[in-house]
């Protein structure tokens, strides 16, 4: 039988599933709208509930509570902490996600795409999935960098406001394009 | 008769299928789809004219004459043209209100295209003229498929809404060119007697996937195509030169962060 034959049925099967996902109903997708609505609730953002991470995982804790000799309560404690952690960094890579999505909406308003700007970015996203697997099991495992989170969070709030700046003129412009777009329609009624 | 030689259930479902051909052409003529699509209207009539044409060629020199093979070819040639513009032209109006993510697009289709048949071309090799068309027809169906699936992938990844109406139809051609790739390619792989043995099973299962794909568009076309002066919000072309390196030089930040977590040594608290 002919390895190059298997190949190509393989290769058309896969191209059949991928169709069957890319026209499956996309209500996990995320919208642009619900994007934009991220820049009006700036204060939700997990990143900004970092220092008071930072105090429930600060080690002077875990130091005291050994220093009183309950290790079964720091025992506790930790895991507690670490589960805490673990959710804070599942919050920190949605926000990555949203911020992602927003870089993505840019592209779509804009009028020309660089190739190798949008390939740089697809490029990030997966890379920043793998670290954050990775990451992601280190906490597991029990090991917690934090000082280090502490300014990957500053990373994502900095990125954050720059993009809320940007989003905001972006909704203005979309309330405008709205509005054109009613009166067009409106005009398009009104023609015999 | 000459159409006679070719069994029966290939005429029955070669019937279907310009019977569905024909119901697809009126439904867009009726809600007024037509002007909205025209290369795809007139891909669906110049299928409706090959069958009639094949019809009267079959009749009059026999199928397996190789004078009516080439001819048969050449109008399956013109067609295939035809369904390519009809596709870009889906496609073109889908992604209108998006000019960037339309160039992006048209470059993914160069690309993709470039590297599917330079594939192609290094794994085909038929034994004899006929069986290098087959070969080339497969080779092109790959190619399409590949093309436009990738495109929708693109689409996918912007969040770009596609009007339904669009989407199946575009789900139609991709779904009948990958059929056709793996009917021809199980054909090859499970029978070893040579092509022309298995011609009237590879006509009946193409001619039934591409019935499958009529009546996809048959539900596509039940309702008049969405207006096409969607606007939306654009941004100028220096702000996307402006924030776009701006946005990429913060997610580098952030996987090299994400990269030091990981590097760091592990350490208890």
């Amino acid at each position: 039988m002919n390895p190059a034959f298997l190949l190509l049925a393989g290769f058309a099967l896969v191209l059949l599933i991928l169709l069957g996902l890319v026209l499956r109903d996309p209500r996990r997708l995320g919208k642009p709208d619900a994007d934009l609505s991220l820049s009006e609730e700036p204060d939700r953002r997990h990143v900004t509930y970092f220092p008071q991470m930072r105090q429930a995982l600060s080690a002077e804790d875990f130091v005291f509570l050994s220093s009183l000799g309950s290790r079964e309560l720091t025992r506790r404690v930790r895991k507690e902490r670490q589960r805490i952690a673990l959710a804070f960094l599942s919050c920190l890579r949605s926000d990555f996600l949203k911020l992602w999505r927003l870089a993505r909406v840019i592209a779509s308003m804009s009028p020309q795409v660089g190739m190798a700007q949008e390939f740089a970015r697809l490029r990030l996203g997966l890379v920043f999935y793998l670290h954050y697997e990775m990451v992601r099991v280190k906490f597991l495992f029990g090991f917690a960098p934090l000082p280090e989170l502490g300014s990957l969070s500053e990373v994502v709030s900095r990125l954050a406001i720059r993009l809320e700046t940007a989003m905001n003129e972006l909704g203005e412009r979309a309330a405008l394009a709205a509005k054109l777009a009613s009166s067009l329609d409106g005009r398009d009624l009104n023609t015999p | 008769m000459a159409m006679s030689s070719l069994p029966l259930s290939v005429q029955l479902i070669w019937a279907c299928s310009t019977l569905a051909q024909l119901m697809v052409l009126v439904l867009l003529f009726m809600k007024g789809n037509s002007r909205k699509v025209p290369f795809f209207t007139a891909y669906i009539a110049l299928n409706i004219c090959q069958a009639g044409f094949l019809l009267v060629l079959y009749s009059i020199s026999g199928i397996s004459s190789a004078h009516t093979v080439a001819i048969a070819w050449v109008s399956e040639c013109i067609t295939l043209l035809a369904q390519a513009l009809a596709a870009t032209e889906i496609l073109g109006i889908t992604l209108r209100p998006y000019p960037g993510i339309w160039g992006l697009g048209w470059r993914a289709i160069a690309v993709t295209s470039a590297l599917v048949v330079i594939v192609v071309a290094l794994t085909s090799h038929g034994q004899n003229v006929q069986e290098r068309l087959f070969e080339l027809n497969r080779g092109y169906h790959l190619t399409f498929a590949t093309a436009f699936i990738a495109c929708l992938l693109l689409v996918r990844y912007y969040s770009i809404r596609v009007p339904a109406a669009y989407k199946m139809i575009l789900g139609g051609f991709c779904f009948n060119s990958c059929v056709e790739v793996l009917i021809y390619t199980f054909i090859q792989i499970l029978f070893h007697e040579g092509f022309e043995v298995h011609q009237p099973t590879w006509q009946f299962l193409t001619t039934l996937s591409f019935v499958a794909a009529l009546f996809i568009w048959m539900v596509a076309l039940r309702k008049p195509f969405p207006a096409e002066d969607r606007q939306i919000a654009s941004l100028s072309d220096s702000e996307y030169q402006r924030l776009s390196p701006e946005i990429n030089e913060h997610l580098r930040v952030l996987n090299e962060k994400l990269l030091r977590l990981w590097k760091m040594e592990a350490r208890q608290h």
